[in-house]
C-alpha cells in the first residue's frame, strides 16, 4: 500500500464522465495517475479547478472537504 | 420586556441573532479585508438580520454584529478561507451541543475574549486613535485585553451577587465607589500623568475626557454596553433599556421551542413560530441558502448547498426526512423529485480536493491490511479498485494512525526525484519509492520494461512535447531525475521533443574565404550572395545546390581561380616559404 497525502481525487460513475469533467476544467493532461478508468488523482489545485469548472457549468459534484 | 424570562429563554432569543450573523456568512461568504474583518456589506447584511438592528446612521456602527462575530471567531465557528469568511465544522459541533452548553460556551468565549474591545463598541465614547482593525499601538488608557478579561469577571461577580432588581445608575454609583479600578486604574488620579482618560473622548468631543467626575461617562458607558449586550443576551440579567432596570435572571426551565416550517413549491422554506429552535434552524441553513435579511426566516433549497451538505456526509434521504419532519404538510412533489435528482446527479462525480489516498497495490486487501485505528479514526471511503480515500487529516492525527513502517508521501511539498537515468535510454525507478508525480512523468515519456525499469520512447516524448511544449517537458524530466542527464540522453530527448532540428551529415558545397577581409569583400558581390544558403561561421558559407560551379564562373570573370583543395593556404605555407627561400 502507498499513502498519498494532500492529493485531489475524483471518482465518477463511469470513464466518460471522468473524461468530460477533466476536459471541462482543461485538466486532462494534468492527471497524476488514473488508478482506474473512472478514478483519477490530481494535484490539489487541479482538483479545485475541476470543482470550479463543473460548478460554473451548472454541475454540482459531491465535494468532500 | 419579559421580566419573567429565564436565562435560557433570554439566551435562545438572543441566539437567533448569532444564527442570523452566521446565516449571512453562509449566504454571502464575505470577503475578508486586510485588517482581518469582513467587508462593510457583510456588516450591513448582518445588522439587517438582527431582531433589533443598530442604526447605522447614528455613526455608532454595527456593535451587535461585531459582538457576535467576535464570539464566533473566539469559538472558531467562522474562519477566513481563501480571503473569504466561511463557517467551519466547529459551528456544526457547536449547534450539536445542548442549548445550556452553547450558552456556557458563549459566556466563556465572551469573558476570555481578547479580540473584543467593548471600549470600541460603546456608542457613548469614541477612541480617536482607533481607525481600522480595532487595535492601535499608542499610549492610551484603554485597558489591555487581559485587564478587560479581569474587569468582565469582576463585573459578573457583582451582577451575580445583586439581591434583586436595581437601576443601572445605582449600580454604576456602587461600582464607582467600590470597584473604581474595574477597567482603568484610578489610584494615581490627579497626578500630572493621570488628568485625562488618554485617547478616550465623549462621542463627538474634541478633547480627551477628564478623569475627575467622569467615571460614569467612561466606565459607566462600558458597563451599560455590557448590560445591553453580553450580560443580557447571554442570560445573566434582564436589562430594560428604557427604564434602565437590571434584574438578575433566576434559573427556570426554558419553554420548549415552538415553530414549524412551510416548504413551498418554489423551493422556499419559511420558518414560522414564536420560539424557533436555533439548532434546528442551523441544520436547515447548512443545506440551503439562508435569506436572513427579512423579518421572516426563509431558506432557499438550491442544488449547490444541497450537494455541499452531501459532501459533508449528510444523506439525501436524511435531509429530505428532516425537512418533512419540520413541515406540517407534505413536501411538494416537485421539490421532493428535485432533491432526489440533485442527490443522484451529485453522486455521479465525487471529488476529494484535499485527500489522503491509500493506494492498494496489486491484489492487496486494504480492509485487512490497514490498522483498525486508521479505519475507525479517519473512516475512509472505499473507491473503485480497492483504494481508500478520506479528507486529509492533520499531521498529528495521521501520525497516530499510520500503519507501521509506512510513510505518507506529502504532495504539499516537493517530493524527492526517484527516477535514475542510465547511460542509454533506460530509466530505473524503484517501485516502492515511486510517487504519483514520478509516475506521471514516466507515463509521459517512457514505456514500462520491467518491475523497476522503463525505456524512453521517442514517440511518447514527441507527443508529450506537443502537449506541454518542449521546454516544459524537459524541465519536468530534469526535475524528476535523481542525477543529471547524460549528454547523449539530453541530445536524444531534445531532438525527439522537436527542440533540435535533426542534424545533417553528408556532402555539401561550401565556400571558404581565407580571412575576414576576403570574406567581407566576397559578401559585397551581389551575384555571389545569391548562391549562398547560410553563413556557417566567419568566412565559411553553405552554398545552394550547384553553387560552387556558379561561383567559380563568377570569380573567373574577375580572373580569380578557385583553389583546388579545401585545405587552407596556411597549411601549405611552410613549403611555400621554403620554395621562396631557395629562390
Amino acid at each position: 500500500m502507498k499513502l498519498h497525502l494532500h492529493v485531489g481525487v475524483i471518482e465518477t460513475v463511469d470513464e466518460a464522465t471522468l473524461n468530460e469533467a477533466l476536459a471541462v476544467a482543461g485538466c486532462t493532461g494534468r492527471v497524476l495517475a488514473k488508478l482506474k478508468p473512472n478514478l483519477a488523482v490530481l494535484e490539489r489545485e487541479d482538483a479545485e479547478k475541476v470543482i470550479g469548472a463543473l460548478e460554473a457549468n451548472g454541475l454540482h459534484p459531491k465535494v468532500m472537504r | 420586556m419579559n421580566t419573567a424570562a429565564s436565562p435560557m429563554q433570554r439566551f435562545l432569543a438572543a441566539e437567533l441573532d448569532l444564527l442570523g450573523v452566521l446565516e449571512v456568512v453562509i449566504a454571502r461568504s464575505p470577503k475578508v479585508l486586510k485588517n482581518g474583518l469582513p467587508n462593510l456589506a457583510f456588516f450591513r447584511a448582518g445588522n439587517a438580520a438582527l431582531a433589533q438592528p443598530d442604526n447605522e446612521l447614528d455613526g455608532v456602527g454595527f456593535g451587535q454584529v461585531e459582538f457576535w462575530l467576535s464570539l464566533c471567531r473566539a469559538l472558531e465557528l467562522v474562519a477566513a478561507v481563501d480571503s473569504k469568511l466561511e463557517v467551519t465544522p466547529a459551528a456544526d459541533d457547536f449547534f450539536a451541543l445542548s442549548s445550556g452548553e452553547r450558552m456556557e460556551a458563549l459566556r466563556r468565549a465572551w469573558i476570555h475574549s481578547r479580540d473584543l474591545n467593548e471600549f470600541a463598541l460603546s456608542p457613548d465614547i469614541e477612541l480617536p486613535a482607533l481607525r481600522k482593525g480595532r487595535t492601535v499601538d499608542v499610549t492610551w488608557d484603554v485597558p489591555s485585553p487581559e485587564r478587560l478579561v479581569d474587569g468582565r469577571r469582576e463585573l459578573i461577580n457583582v451582577i451575580e451577587s445583586l439581591p434583586g432588581e436595581m437601576p443601572l445608575p445605582r449600580l454604576l454609583h456602587a461600582l464607582e465607589r467600590e470597584h473604581t479600578n474595574l477597567f482603568i486604574n484610578h489610584d494615581n488620579d490627579g497626578s500630572w500623568r493621570q488628568v485625562y482618560y488618554r485617547g478616550i473622548r465623549e462621542r463627538g468631543g474634541r478633547e480627551d475626557v477628564e478623569r475627575e467626575g467622569n467615571w460614569e461617562l467612561v466606565e459607566g458607558a462600558i458597563v451599560r454596553l455590557m448590560c445591553t449586550l453580553p450580560l443580557s443576551r447571554l442570560g445573566w440579567i434582564d436589562f430594560d433599556d428604557s427604564t434602565l432596570a437590571i434584574t438578575p435572571l433566576a434559573d427556570a426551565p426554558a419553554e420548549d421551542p415552538a415553530f414549524e416550517v412551510v416548504v413551498q413549491p418554489n423551493f422556499e422554506i419559511v420558518a414560522l413560530g414564536d420560539r424557533p429552535d436555533p439548532a434546528v434552524l442551523w441544520r436547515l441553513a447548512r443545506f440551503t441558502t439562508p435569506q436572513p435579511d427579512g423579518r421572516v426566516r426563509k431558506y432557499l433549497l438550491e442544488r449547490k448547498p444541497f450537494a455541499d451538505a452531501l459532501g459533508r456526509g449528510a444523506s439525501a434521504v436524511g435531509l429530505t426526512d428532516f425537512v418533512a419532519g419540520l413541515s406540517r404538510s407534505p413536501i411538494p412533489q416537485n421539490v421532493r423529485f428535485s432533491l432526489n435528482d440533485w442527490a443522484a446527479l451529485s453522486e455521479r462525480i465525487k471529488i476529494w480536493p484535499d485527500a489522503l489516498l491509500v493506494e492498494a497495490e496489486g491484489v492487496e486487501e486494504l480492509a485487512k491490511a490497514l490498522p483498525a485505528t486508521l479505519l475507525s479514526t479517519l473512516s475512509p471511503t472505499s473507491l473503485t479498485g480497492g483504494h481508500y480515500v478520506c479528507t486529509a487529516p492533520d499531521a498529528s492525527t495521521l501520525r497516530g494512525v499510520m500503519p507501521p513502517r509506512r510513510n505518507a508521501l506529502d504532495y504539499s511539498r516537493r517530493l524527492p526525484p526517484v527516477i535514475a537515468p542510465t547511460d542509454g535510454t533506460d530509466l530505473v525507478a524503484p517501485r516502492e519509492e515511486l510517487h504519483l508525480r514520478a509516475r506521471q512523468l514516466l507515463a509521459l515519456v517512457s514505456v514500462n520494461r520491467g518491475t523497476d525499469r522503463y525505456e524512453l520512447d521517442s514517440a511518447l516524448v514527441k507527443q508529450s512535447a506537443v502537449t506541454l511544449g518542449p521546454e516544459e517537458l524537459l524541465r519536468r524530466i530534469r526535475e524528476g531525475m535523481s542525477r543529471p542527464l547524460s549528454a547523449p540522453l539530453l541530445l536524444a530527448l531534445r531532438a525527439w521533443s522537436g527542440e533540435f532540428a535533426p542534424p545533417y551529415a553528408g556532402g555539401a558545397e561550401v565556400l571558404l574565404a581565407e580571412n575576414h577581409e576576403q570574406a567581407a569583400l566576397l559578401e559585397e558581390l551581389p551575384e555571389l550572395s545569391r548562391w549562398v544558403e547560410r553563413r556557417l561561421a566567419p568566412g565559411v558559407y553553405l552554398l545552394r545546390p550547384n553553387g560552387s560551379g556558379e561561383i567559380r564562373r563568377i570569380l573567373e570573370k574577375l580572373g580569380i581561380a578557385l583553389r583546388p583543395s579545401s585545405a587552407s593556404r596556411r597549411i601549405a605555407a611552410p613549403e611555400a616559404r621554403n620554395d621562396a627561400g631557395e629562390r
